[in-house]
Parts: structure tokens; sequence; C-alpha cells
């Protein structure tokens, strides 16, 4: 055995301070928030009686359960458009560019604005989707249209053009790992075997990056649950997700029942993940 | 040209149409916003432009009782420098303890691994409600930093351990046989070795925590941070300002990433000679 | 077309960019042969295999599989199967999946799929693990496996790149046996490309050495090793001395050639004989050379012994001549006395026994 084996008195001092941060800075507020959403009472105190009625009210008006569904099929509609781009981009990056060169500057170009502020990003969309936005008036100027669209700015539509920009490459970043790691000769070999182009990537490449897939996929899936700021920006006060229910409950002095809210997308975020999951193993994709 | 040949080229031009499509898509609404930034005084948010100046770049300057954003831009610097440090720090304590695959090594894994799982504003929920419970009062520099690290550190911790993942495990038995002491090995010869992979991992932490805003927005206190007082312009009037601020933020955080790209690639260099 | 031949490279050429990696290679393989390309890395054999498999566009030339031109015809067309080095085996499927691949491509009957899957894993000695996928698979039963999945769509050509490079040495021996019966069994032809000499020798019907992207010689083990047509061949041929000089005069049949160790007579090339003064090589098999000459032994050169390996049935010795080079010689280990290192002695063989090579081609 292996001398540097003998530590783990020492592993456990060294990971102390992040484990104890994640205690209490995520996971103690976390279930409090679960706490919360069963008190009785809108005082704000531990002694609280505990009641499922909070949650019974929610399930009872039906513009909340909208909001809930509609949160949920927004995350999915999100994952086919970012998972069938973000893989087109991942293909054409990983088996299409050779040139080292060329590889950098395609990576940096589509990287660069990734890493600039989400905030920001959603704000320079505004002047792109209003009715005097950049979109219609390049709609007019090619006389597609001969009136201003209004179907942008305050629609689900401008939500999903520009969570498209945002997300794209997280199902993108996942599946050019897993194609990297695909040796030359297997799709060589299926070519061997009769194999057409089609039939090479739908029985061998594809199976082959359903791991990354599915990372990217569960990434996609948490980031729009969890979004609110795009349908604020976007969508103005006329659309609202579930992040943006808790806003609106929070700041009208619902805390109960915002933390009802809190817990239900946390819920719906835990399934959507426990989902994906069954697919893949997460943990094997760190290894070399 | 032989006909498959001609197929596979298709496929390329299709597949490189749409690479091409997106980095528009991506690119041209945060150039746009650049350039209507530079509207002039009379200018709206969206084109046609009214002249070319400064005018909404000096307004920002121009000191005013709600909407200076000096103070909350020097807030959201010095908590990103705080997060880069911790991160860096804590990331590679975290990373080393798991090379030992100590008991309870997986459940770990997880615990720091959920920080990017959970949702952002949810967390920053609780730690509200929690503060609130004790009557604690909540402050950039304290709750808003203790979120900001729950987001931060499991980009570092993941980059740590794949660093530790490729590392050579007999360059520490080489210098363990001779004689060093195990604190020596780490100094000495672990730590210059994985240094780009902390700089990474600072480089996460500052990032991470500038651009954050919604493990923020309940968890910070009356003092602002950069990206709450742009998401709180969200309801109002929309105005060139905010272009501005967009496009100098932008700014501030490719040249952190400038920074340290240069700094990642000066400490290769110097562990290559 | 029976008496075509299963495969015929003409003229065939591959550059990349301004890379040359195969240059103007022309080669026949006859119906059930067992050829080897057989060269040090980068000199094209892997290449010229990639075209053949259609991996590749050719650049010039022409590519032809039973009388059939094939430049045009995707890998997915071509009456081959290949072999990878790594054995490419899909990690995603099972062994049986895997070796049922290339029938379900052809869109044969499912029935048919089912009873020649079964009869293959049973031919190969692979059923046991059917069910299994190739990471649980040891590298003896990879190689198995790959060889079946190839196999199964009965090829007319087998291409085998490196095929037993990934194995344990102590596998390689009985592979190389087992592949060669299975190539005998079947009658197909197989295309092995290798680096290793040993297995081209023991293996190929005919040995087809490649460097800097050209052909150096096409011949059977015997041809090669005996009687190398150029320098390379002499040196990439264990057991081989080479000697560089020039030519004194020609001798009827035979030249002479001065060297730094001394003046030898070799027999001239059949045509041209060179002229004096030109820059010769010529070389001698190490097994040939004697430490007991005698008057049969018309070249003679003294040495000093500077190592002995002791191999078994024979003895290596080490030879240093006046200049320092190195000489090799191989005796049988129950004939004559060990020489010692050290001691100084009189080596020889006879005119006929060197080998005088072609002249080296200018690059076109």
């Amino acid at each position: 055995m292996s001398p540097l084996r003998e530590r783990a008195a020492v592993s456990y001092v060294l990971a102390a301070p992040g484990g104890l941060w994640m205690l209490v800075a995520l996971v103690a507020p976390t279930l409090f928030i679960a706490w919360v959403s069963f008190w009785a009472s809108r005082t704000f105190a531990l002694s609280n009686a505990l009641t499922l009625a909070n949650y019974v009210k929610f399930f009872t008006r039906p513009a909340y359960v909208r909001v809930l569904g509609d949160t949920v099929e927004q995350a999915i509609v999100m994952m086919l458009i970012t998972g069938v781009i973000g893989y087109s981009i991942a293909y054409f990056l990983v088996v299409h560019v050779r040139r080292p060169a060329f590889q950098l500057a395609l990576f940096l170009l589509l990287v660069v604005p990734f890493w600039t502020s989400a905030l920001i990003r959603t704000i320079a969309w505004i002047p792109f989707l209003g009715v005097n936005g950049v979109i219609n008036q390049a709609l007019l100027l090619l006389g597609i249209v001969d009136r201003p669209v209004e179907a942008f700015l305050f629609t689900r539509t401008g939500i999903t053009l520009a969570q498209t920009s945002f997300y794209t490459l997280l199902a993108t970043g996942p599946v050019v790992y897993t194609l990297r790691n695909i040796p030359r000769s297997l799709p060589e070999a299926a070519q061997c075997l009769h194999a057409t182009p089609l039939r090479v990537f739908w029985r061998i490449v594809f199976p082959l990056t359903l791991p990354g897939v599915v990372i990217g996929q569960i990434l996609v899936f948490l980031n729009v649950m969890a979004d609110f700021a795009t349908a604020q920006a976007i969508g103005g006060h006329k659309l609202a997700f579930l992040g943006n229910l808790v806003i609106l409950l929070y700041e009208s002095g619902q805390l109960t029942f915002a933390a009802v809210v809190g817990v239900l997308l946390m819920i719906a975020m835990l399934l959507g993940v426990a989902v994906l999951l069954k697919v893949v193993d997460i943990r094997r994709l760190g290894a070399p | 040209m032989i006909p498959w040949r001609v197929r596979q080229r298709l496929v390329a031009a299709t597949l490189g149409t749409v690479v091409g499509l997106f980095l528009l898509y991506q690119w041209l609404p945060l150039l746009i916003m650049a350039v209507l930034s530079f509207t002039g005084p009379e200018g709206g948010t969206t084109f046609p432009m009214r002249g070319v100046s400064l005018h909404w770049y000096g307004e920002l300057f121009r000191v005013q009782m709600i909407d200076d954003f000096k103070p909350p831009m020097a807030r959201s610097v010095a908590l990103a420098l705080a997060c880069s440090i911790t991160t860096a720090t804590l990331s590679v304590a975290a990373a080393q303890a798991m090379r030992a695959r100590f008991r309870g090594s997986g459940v770990y894994f997880y615990l720091i691994l959920l920080g990017v799982m959970a949702p952002g504003l949810l967390v920053g929920f609780g730690v509200a409600l929690l503060a609130r419970m004790f009557g604690l009062g909540l402050a950039w520099y304290s709750s808003t930093f203790a979120v900001h690290i729950v987001w931060t550190l499991p980009f570092g911790f993941l980059t740590m351990l794949a660093v530790f993942n490729r590392f050579d495990r007999r360059l520490e038995e080489a210098a363990l046989t001779l004689r060093a002491t195990r604190w020596t090995t780490f100094w000495r010869i672990t730590f210059p070795l994985v240094l780009p992979g902390v700089i990474g991992a600072g480089l996460f932490g500052f990032t991470l925590s500038y651009d954050e805003f919604a493990r923020s927005l309940f968890a910070t206190g009356p003092e602002q941070t950069l990206p709450l007082v742009i998401y709180a312009q969200f309801d109002r009037q929309l105005q060139p300002t905010l272009y501005a601020i967009g496009t100098m933020t932008t700014i501030v955080s490719l040249g952190a990433v400038t920074v340290f790209a240069l700094l990642f690639r000066l400490v290769k260099r110097r562990n290559r000679i | 077309m029976a008496d075509r031949p299963d495969l015929e490279l003409i003229g065939v050429t591959k550059r990349f960019g301004a890379f040359t990696a195969v240059r103007d290679v022309s080669l026949a393989v006859e119906h059930g042969q067992f050829v080897c390309l057989l060269g040090p890395s980068g000199c094209g054999k892997t290449t010229t295999l990639r075209m053949i498999a259609g991996l590749e566009e050719v650049d010039a030339g022409e590519i032809r599989i039973a009388g059939v031109r094939v430049n045009e015809r995707p890998p997915w067309q071509r009456d081959i199967a290949m072999m990878f080095q790594d054995f490419a085996l899909f990690p995603h499927m099972t062994v049986a999946r895997q070796v049922a691949f290339g029938l379900e491509m052809l869109r044969r009957p499912a029935a048919e799929i089912r009873r020649r899957v079964a009869e293959t894993l049973g031919a190969f000695d692979i059923a046991a693990f059917a069910d299994r996928k190739p990471d649980t698979l040891s590298g003896g039963q990879k190689q198995r496996v790959a060889l079946a999945r190839a196999l199964i769509t009965e090829p007319r050509i087998l291409l085998l790149d490196e095929p037993i490079g990934s194995l344990d040495f102590s596998l390689r021996e009985a592979v190389m046996l087992e592949l060669r019966d299975v190539q005998r069994r079947l009658g197909i032809s197989f295309v092995w490309v290798t680096h290793d000499q040993n297995e081209a020798f023991s293996l190929g019907d005919r040995v087809v050495v490649m460097t800097h992207a050209r052909i150096e010689q096409v011949g059977t083990p015997e041809d090669i090793a005996e009687r190398p047509r150029t320098r390379f061949v002499a040196t990439f041929v264990q057991g081989t001395n080479v000697f560089d000089g020039t030519v004194e005069r020609a001798e009827g049949d035979h030249v002479r050639v001065r060297t730094a160790t001394g003046s030898f007579v070799v027999p001239a090339r059949d045509g041209r004989p060179p002229d004096p003064g030109e820059a010769v090589s010529f070389s001698v098999r190490a097994a040939l050379v004697t430490a007991q000459p005698g008057g049969e032994h018309v070249n003679q050169v003294g040495a000093v012994c500077h190592a002995v390996e002791y191999l078994g049935a024979i003895r290596r010795y080490d030879f240093r001549l006046v200049d320092g080079r190195s000489l090799k010689l191989e005796e049988f280990t129950g004939r004559g006395r060990r020489i010692a290192e050290g001691e100084a002695i009189t080596l020889g063989w006879r005119v006929e026994d060197g080998v005088l090579h072609a002249p080296a081609e200018a690059p076109a």
C-alpha cells in the first residue's frame, strides 16, 4: 500500500472547511426552507405548528399550477432546442474542424460571450426583441413583414430565443468532451463493416456520446428551471416561472408560501435530474 | 468529385453554417449593445442611433444619489477577489483530501457538487430566512460572500480533482524517498505542478462571483452589488446607461479572463523549464 | 474474374499537404496470398493499407479489387474487412452484437444473422463471453472478437494494421500461428502491416519492404533476408552486415570493392556492372561469416571480439574491425569453441555470400 494512503486524519482536516461551508450555507438554509413551507402561521417563530395546508393551497389554485407546468414545459423545450443545436456545434468542432488554430479561434469565439454576465446578455437581448427592435427592423427591411411583429418581447418566444443563446453551450461542452474521447478507429471500423455514415453515427458515435448529452441536458434543465431573470427582463410581468413566483411572494411578504413554491421547484429539479441520471453515471466522466 | 465525398462536405457545410449562425446569434446582441451605448444624449435604447457620444458613460460617472454604480462595482470586485482566493484555497484542500479516498468521500463529493445543482435563488432565500430567524443582518461581505462560495467552490473543486487525476503520484513518492516530509513535498513538488489548476479555480471564483445575482438577490443587505443594481433596472424605463454599464462590466470580466490566462501561461512556461 | 488478382495497386500516391506519405506504389496480391507490408514507422505502410480500405483518398494511381477500380468507392462498399491495432471494438456493444454488426449493416435477414453469429462465435471460441462487453475481455480474447467481427461478412481481403502489436509478448507467437491457420483455411487474402520482421518473415507468403513512402523490395522472406536488393533492406533485416566502399574494378562476374577495412570481392548484380570509382554497398549475413576461414573464404578481415551473446541454438558475436565498425557473426552453439572477448581473430566469407546492392534511387 502506498505511504500516501495513511493520511486519513489529515484528509478530514483538509475536507472540513469546504464541507462545513456547504452544510452551513447550503444544506441548512435549504432544509430550513422546507421546514418553513409547513408552517401553519405567518408569524416567524420556530414554535409554529406544521401543516400541509400551504401545499393544498398551491395545488388548488390553477394559476399557480399553470406556472409549475409552464416552467417544466419551458425546460423541456429548451432541452430539445439546445440539445440539437448544441450537439451540432460540438460535432462540427470535434469532427470537422481539423486545423488546431481554427479550432482554438472557434472555441474562443464561442466561449467568450458565454463568460460574460448573464444579466448583461439578457439586457443585450432587449433592443433585439422589441417592436422597434433589431429583429423587427431587419424583417421590415428585408420585406418579410410589413408590420412590426409583437411576438418577441413579452412572449415565451422571446424568452426561448434569449435562453437559446444563453444555454446552448451548456449542452455543447460535455458532448465535445465525450466526442473527443472516441478513438478515430471506432467509426472507421464501423465503415469497414459496411456501415454508411448515417448508421455509423446512430449506431456508434451517438451512443458513445450519450453520457455527454445527458450531462448537458441536466445542466440546461437545472438552469432553465431556476431561471427567473430572463422571464423578468424579456417577459416583463406578463410571464412568470416558479422563480419569479418565489420573488413575487417574497416581496409581498408571503414567506411561507414562497417557501412552498421553492420546495416544489427543488422537488421538480431533483426528479428531473434523477430521471436523466438513470441513463448515465456522472462519476465516470472525471476519470482519465 | 466522388459523390459520397460531396455528401460529406455537404454535411460539414451545413453544420458549419449552424455554427456560424449561432456565433452571430451570440455576438450580435453584445455588439449591438456596445454600439448603442455610444448613442447621443437624445438617443434611445434601440436603433436608429442619434449621433455618437460618450454621454451615457459620462452619465455613469456623474455622482447621483440613487444610481451611482461605482460603490456597487467596488463591492463586486472586492467580493469577487475574496471569492477567488477562498475558492482556490478550499478547492485545493478539498481535492487534496479526496485523493486519500477517506471514508465518506463519496458523500462529500456530492455535498460539494450540490452547490451547482441547487437553484441560486433558493439558496439566497434560505439564507435570508435563516438570518431573519436568528435576527442576523444581511450584508454583501458576510451572507452574500457565503452563498457565492457555495456556487464557486464546486467549480474550483472539480477543476482541482481533474488536475489531481492527471497528476503523477510517483513524483511525490520520489520526493518522499528523498527524505522530504509530506509538508515539504506538498509545497515543493505538488503545489507548483498543480498551480495552473489553482489559478483556474481562482478564475472560476472571480468571474462566477462577479456576475452572480440569483444568489445575491435575497441574501444581500441594503448595500448592493453591481449585478443587483443592474437587475433592479429591469423594472424601470430602459436607458442607454444600462448598455454603458453592460459594455463596461463585460470589458472588466474579459479583462479578468485575460489576466488569469496570462498568469496561467506564465506558470506553465516556468514549470516547463 | 477469378483470374484477376484480389488486389492491385498501380502507381498509388498519397500526399498530406507538402508531405508525400506514399509515392508511386505498385503491388499485386494474388487470391489467397498472405502479404506483409514491412517497414519502420512513418514509411507509408499504414497509409497504403488505409487507402486500400478506402479510409484515405488516393491522390494518384489506381486501386483495384478483383480487377475493378475502387478509388471512388467508400469503405462500406468495398469487399474488404479491417483489423485495427487497438482492435477498435465498440465499447457499448456485447461481443455477440459486435460480431453481428457487419451482417446487420449488409441487411441480412435476422434468422441468417442469428445462425451465422452463433457459428462464428463457436468457430472463434468466443461463445462463452458472447454477452460481455469488450472492457471485460483480455487482450487475446479481444483479438479473437475483432477477427470474428471482421471475417463474418466473408470479405475478399482482410487488412490487418499491426494486429498483434498491442498483445502481450507471450501471446504473440500463438496468435500469429492461429491467424495463419485461419487465413489458410478460409483462403482469404491477408494484407498485414507490421514493423516487426519476425512477424513478416514467419507469416508472409510475400514480404513488401517499404521506406520513405516507397517500396524497396518485394519478395519471399528468403529473398528479402538473403538477397536484400538495397542498402536499406540490408540494414533493416537483422543479422546482416553492411559494407560501404567504392568499386576498384570489375573482375568478370565479380566486382572488387574497396572499403575502409579492406578490399572484398562480391558477385556483380544482373545487368550493368558498376563502373570503377562508383560508390556501392554490399552485405553479408552474419550466419555466413566464419571464424575459421579456409581457402574458399576469399574475403578475410582481421577483427577483435567485442561481445558474445548466447541465444540458445546460436551464439552471436559482435566483432570490431580496425576502423571501429561492428561485424556480426552467428554460429551454432554445438560447433567450435567460444571465442573470448578481446581475442583478435581473422574472419572470412565466401565470394558468393556477398550481396551487392542496387544503387539508391534519387527521390523523384
